[in-house]
């Protein structure tokens, strides 16, 4: 378990800034608790202050997860979310797509977002954002890339897909060996 | 008067000057060195050590002694001299052999060819002053210093152009080659002698040559971009901060990375997009 580098840093931001923007100042800068970023065996975990201390007395190989899981950096250096960040990614989201109850099952999948189960969707999505994906009762399912700009999916076919997959919480169930 | 009896007395004070041995010595004079062959009598080696290896070693003197003396004579004013034969034992070598130069690139390229070496005298007549100069080096370059006194200006050459100083720069230029060239040689010759390829030895040169260069700035190359395929540089650790370091601290670098990631103004207040479509619409 180590701070991040600047680099590394750099890349998780950019990585979480196409979904949440300027909002990751909430996440490091809270009101109740100072919390932090912890690189554990290539993953980030966002741990409050107190349970990191703590944490620092545990062994790096005894230690298996601590806080929430926010990612993983690749072997070639980049970033990748994973679904266990949802919390803090639709708490902060700035697009949003809502999705009806008959596309639901489809996604939580894995599959992409198709037009003909797109309920609602923020205005002036531009296209290749970061959004959080929710259910039409608001329950947040996970998070994708937009495939169109809002305007442009208006003239689309229903069976063309809107929004690209990258996270669900059905991964909960079928990633659970690898996901924390 | 018979002396022969006071005779006996003085010459029974020395030993004779003849020794027996069995086996015939072997002598190397030039190294005044004899070389006794015999096998030592155990018995008396044992019971009367000291005396028996006195004796020994006097017979031995003795005996190369005898041949020093037959050895013919040179009277000087430091004395006589016996002049000593030529040497007869060889002794090894300290160091090794030298091994064969590895050949240079035109001597492996006049093999290939089949250009022989041709022998030029290093002395050469001048007709002019008949006498003899060299060819090249020191007062080699008297027998031309007359002859170019006139420079032809080639017929498309510029008018203006100094034809000494052209040729001064050909003849300078011509030399720095081949000084390039004998460097070359040496570096292949070292590199083959630690056998090692020519060729990866002079990457090698590249590659240290580049480390060096990067870590010559100021910042000892904290902030240079590194080059695609560049090797990694050896000798550099990773630096991680504390864990458990000043957690306010790092909140300050975290919002220092945000601003530079997010822009230092966050998103702009006005969405220009619906904007401009806002303006249309009216």
């Amino acid at each position: 378990m180590r701070p991040l580098t600047e680099e590394e840093t750099k890349t998780f931001f950019e990585k979480l800034a196409k979904y949440i923007g300027s909002n990751i100042k909430h996440l490091i800068d809270r009101p109740d608790e100072t919390y932090c970023f912890r690189l554990h065996k290539d993953r980030v975990y966002y741990v409050s202050e107190s349970l990191m201390r703590k944490a620092t007395s545990i062994g790096r190989d005894n230690l298996k997860s601590l806080g929430v899981c926010f990612g993983k950096f690749t072997k070639t250096g980049k970033f990748r979310l994973h679904i266990t960040c949802l919390d803090y990614l639709s708490q902060y989201a700035k697009y949003k797509m809502w999705i009806k109850p008959n596309g639901e099952m489809p996604y939580l999948y894995g599959n992409h977002v198709v037009k003909a189960h797109l309920g609602r969707i923020t205005e002036d999505t531009p296209e290749h954002q970061g959004v959080v994906i929710y259910s039409m009762s608001d329950v947040p399912l996970g998070f994708g890339v937009t495939a169109r700009s809002t305007a442009d999916t208006r003239k689309l076919e229903p069976t063309a897909i809107i929004a690209f997959h990258q996270a669900d919480i059905g991964e909960y169930l079928r990633d659970e060996d690898t996901l924390f | 008067m018979d002396v022969s009896a006071v005779l006996e007395a003085h010459k029974a004070q020395f030993k004779p000057i003849t020794v027996d041995k069995v086996i015939p010595l072997e002598y190397d004079l030039n190294l005044l060195t004899a070389l006794d062959s015999n096998p030592l009598d155990e018995s008396q080696l044992r019971s009367n050590t000291e005396e028996y290896l006195k004796q020994y070693t006097r017979d031995g003197c003795q005996l190369l002694f005898n041949h020093i003396f037959t050895l013919p004579v040179v009277s000087d004013e430091s004395g006589v001299l016996a002049t000593l034969p030529e040497r007869v034992t060889t002794i090894p070598r300290e160091k090794p052999l030298p091994k064969p130069k590895p050949p240079t690139r035109w001597e492996r390229f006049a093999a290939q060819k089949g250009i022989q070496k041709q022998k030029k005298e290093r002395m050469v007549f001048d007709e002019r002053t008949g006498e003899y100069v060299p060819r090249w080096g020191y007062g080699g370059g008297k027998k031309n210093k007359t002859e170019d006194w006139l420079l032809e200006v080639p017929q498309n050459a510029d008018p203006m152009e100094d034809q000494y100083a052209k040729k001064n720069e050909e003849k300078q230029e011509r030399m720095e080659k081949n000084k390039k060239r004998q460097q070359r040689n040496l570096d292949e010759r070292a590199a083959q002698e630690k056998g090692v390829n020519p060729r990866d030895a002079r990457k090698q040169q590249v590659y240290d040559a580049l480390a060096t260069s990067k870590k010559s700035t100021a910042s000892l190359g904290k902030f240079d971009k590194q080059l695609s395929g560049e090797p990694k540089q050896k000798g550099i650790k990773r630096k991680f901060e504390a864990t458990e370091a000043d957690v306010a601290k790092e909140k300050a670098k975290h919002l220092d990375i945000l601003n530079k990631v997010v822009g230092k103004a966050g998103e702009p207040t006005v969405n220009v997009r619906k904007a401009i479509k806002l303006t249309k619409r009216k």
